[in-house]
């Protein structure tokens, strides 16, 4: 144990002394994920909860036009205008409004829809019980605008679900306007027909094996991401410090002395875990009471310690492993130090932390899968996105102890070809 | 090596003498297990380099020709960090350190950076690293290669003192004046194996020669070695 404290001693002053480290592990991280925690932030809302803007020009001021826009405004993704800057609308405007870019989508409810509906159906009624029809009034249809600039994909979306409303409200309108119909004409009148909307049950839940699908907000991305980034961050000066040892001469004094090389790798271990735990834990507290200053939401940390500890315990084990692989590895730390910061940007790029992975192409998104650092935030993800707890990170946690394991292995393999013990 | 035979008794100071690249560094590396040979033996206080290591290591103090020191640290932090790996209780290792850096001349300066050291205060905390634990053998690679008169002086002295408390001595340099003066015993050493070995002031008048320099050049040859 002597022994052990003592190499903590040393492997403690000598990162306490190196400033230029300190800061590219601490200070860094922090100011990314301040930085692109705001600048992502409007980028995250577009796609996750930002309302679409629509402006709606109800003319019709009857019972179909204001279910339409009661509808819209309850549906909780729009934010319905109903003027065009002030001014009372027409149809002109709005389409001019909506070809400008202000608005997304527009749509236009003519004047006397609901009239010609309940006249459409009063004659269907009345053919129905064999009497005489006048010709069907046609009908106007309801105009939908729709910004030029808007992707495919999205319109067909939106579309899809104002048709979707439009329908379920013209089925409980007609049904109500039959009833009224019938009653005038049978001598026993019947009461209101229901149809539930529920008839069809669809149970809308996230596959757990599609966990790209969930999209979390700027915060619960960004926090993680960089926290990923800052821990394996240390691997610049977790192989530096190996390399200057062995470099200096005191690895191989110490190589002389009665102390098994697994001791001098595990105090460095430790150190650096420390150092690793308390990135992770700056981070968080940043998360939770810095970025609300700035208007961006605070970062929740799921319901489950222990997931949150198991997941910190297995990402920083990882990047201590790659850590002393690189030290290990390089033979100057001119090399590590470059290799190692290239490698950790590449990782950084590919595993998601400054493109979130459900914005990249599939491929990447498979490709993303061979990055310590995007099992680390799938992880985290699991945690701050959905709610999860220790054993919904086990999967994660085992590949990054299997990536520090390899690692390790290999330090060894070299370790013993540089040395002899 | 080539079949390199030595027996160092105890309590002796035993010169490894040789021009570059005659094996004297490989020879100490194999002797403090930092090498390990392909074929023979070697055996320290009794215990083999092969099988006991561990225990070796407990009895041998090693002062590499390199500074083997933490530039960023001051040196009572050097010495505290390999006296506790030494594994020396915290009070007894305080002592031990302060002893020894009054012994070398280096109080005043215990809390400075190694950094800011000049190279004979360097060599002096190498040495001092290597004493702290009361090594029974104490192996010297070069312990006064470029330092002031003054330094080199100390350290001599200093190491004579301690030889005469009972630690035996490994040494090797290129200082074959401080050699001679400094060894008990010597080993001329070239291309792997031994030329010759015995008392300096023996060998000198055995092969008529002025000193230990003469010697050297008799029987090692002018021609550079790299």
């Amino acid at each position: 144990m002597r022994k052990f404290k003592a190499l903590i001693y040393k492997d403690t002053l000598l990162l306490l002394r190196d400033w230029p480290g300190l800061a590219m592990m601490f200070l860094m991280p922090l100011f990314l994920v301040v930085l692109m925690a705001y600048l992502q932030d409007s980028t995250f809302n577009s796609i996750n909860e930002r309302k679409i803007p629509l402006l709606v020009l109800n003319q019709d001021r009857d019972s179909l036009g204001d279910a339409i826009v009661r509808g819209v405004c309850e549906a909780g993704i729009f934010k319905v205008d109903s003027l065009d800057e002030g001014q009372p609308l027409t149809a002109e405007s709005l389409e001019r409004a909506v070809a400008k870019g202000d608005y997304q989508i527009g749509i236009v409810i003519p004047a006397n829809t609901t009239e010609r509906i309940r006249s459409r159906i009063r004659q269907s009624v009345m053919q129905a019980f064999g009497g005489e029809a006048d010709s069907l009034a046609s009908s106007d249809s309801i105009s939908i605008f729709v910004d030029p600039t808007t992707k495919n994909s999205f319109k067909s979306t939106i579309l899809s679900s104002i048709r979707e409303y439009a329908a379920s409200l013209q089925t409980g309108f007609i049904l109500r306007e039959v009833v009224v119909e019938v009653n005038t004409i049978v001598p026993m009148p019947i009461g209101d027909i229901s149809i539930p909307n529920d008839m069809v049950l669809l149970n809308e839940r996230y596959a757990r094996l599609d966990k790209a699908r969930i999209i979390p907000n700027s915060v619960q991305h960004n926090v993680p991401a960089w926290g990923m980034f800052a821990v394996f961050l240390i691997v610049v000066s977790l192989g530096g410090n190996i390399i200057n040892e062995r470099e200096e001469g005191s690895f191989t004094r110490l190589l002389t002395m009665p102390c098994p090389s697994w001791l001098y790798l595990a105090a460095k271990g430790f150190v650096y875990l420390l150092v690793c735990l308390l990135q992770l834990l700056l981070m968080f507290l940043v998360g939770i009471y810095i970025l609300p200053c700035l208007g961006l939401p605070a970062l929740e940390l799921g319901r489950s310690i222990p997931a949150l500890v198991l997941m910190s315990f297995s990402a920083s084990l990882a990047a201590i492993g790659y850590g002393i692989a690189i030290g290990k590895i390089a033979t100057s730390n001119q090399q590590a130090s470059i290799f190692g910061a290239i490698s950790v940007v590449i990782m950084a790029a590919v595993g998601g932390i400054w493109i979130p992975v459900f914005v990249m192409p599939e491929v990447m998104q498979l490709v993303s899968k061979i990055s310590p650092l995007n099992w680390g935030l799938s992880g985290f993800y699991d945690i701050f996105v959905r709610d999860g707890d220790w054993t919904s990170v086990l999967p994660e946690c085992g590949v990054l102890l299997l990536f520090s394991f390899l690692c390790l292995a290999v330090a060894l393999y070299y370790s013993r070809r540089k040395s002899i013990r | 090596m080539d079949g390199l035979t030595l027996s160092i008794s105890e309590g002796e100071v035993f010169g490894l003498l040789g021009p570059n690249g005659a094996g004297k560094t490989t020879t100490i590396h194999i002797l403090c297990g930092l090498v390990r040979p392909d074929s023979g033996e070697a055996k320290v206080c009794g215990y083999s380099v092969f099988r006991e290591m561990s225990k070796i290591r407990e009895m041998i103090g090693v002062v590499p020709q390199d500074f083997a020191l933490y530039p960023s640290l001051t040196a009572i932090e050097n010495l505290m960090v390999y006296g506790g790996v030494y594994g020396l209780p915290k009070r007894e290792l305080k002592e031990r350190i302060d002893s020894l850096l009054a012994i070398f001349d280096l109080t005043t300066n215990r809390n400075r950076r190694i950094e800011h050291y000049s190279g004979g205060m360097k060599r002096r905390v190498n040495l001092i690293a290597g004493l702290l634990h009361r090594p029974k053998v104490l192996f010297l690679d070069e312990p006064t290669v470029g330092i002031d008169v003054q330094s080199r002086h100390v350290i001599i002295e200093n190491l004579k003192r301690f030889n005469q408390e009972g630690t035996t001595m490994v040494y090797t340099s290129h200082h074959l004046d401080e050699a001679e003066h400094f060894c008990s015993h010597i080993a001329l050493v070239d291309e792997g194996h031994v030329i010759c070995e015995g008392e300096p002031a023996a060998l000198i008048a055995q092969e008529q020669t002025k000193n230990l320099e003469e010697l050297f050049l008799k029987k090692t040859g002018k021609k550079v070695r790299d």
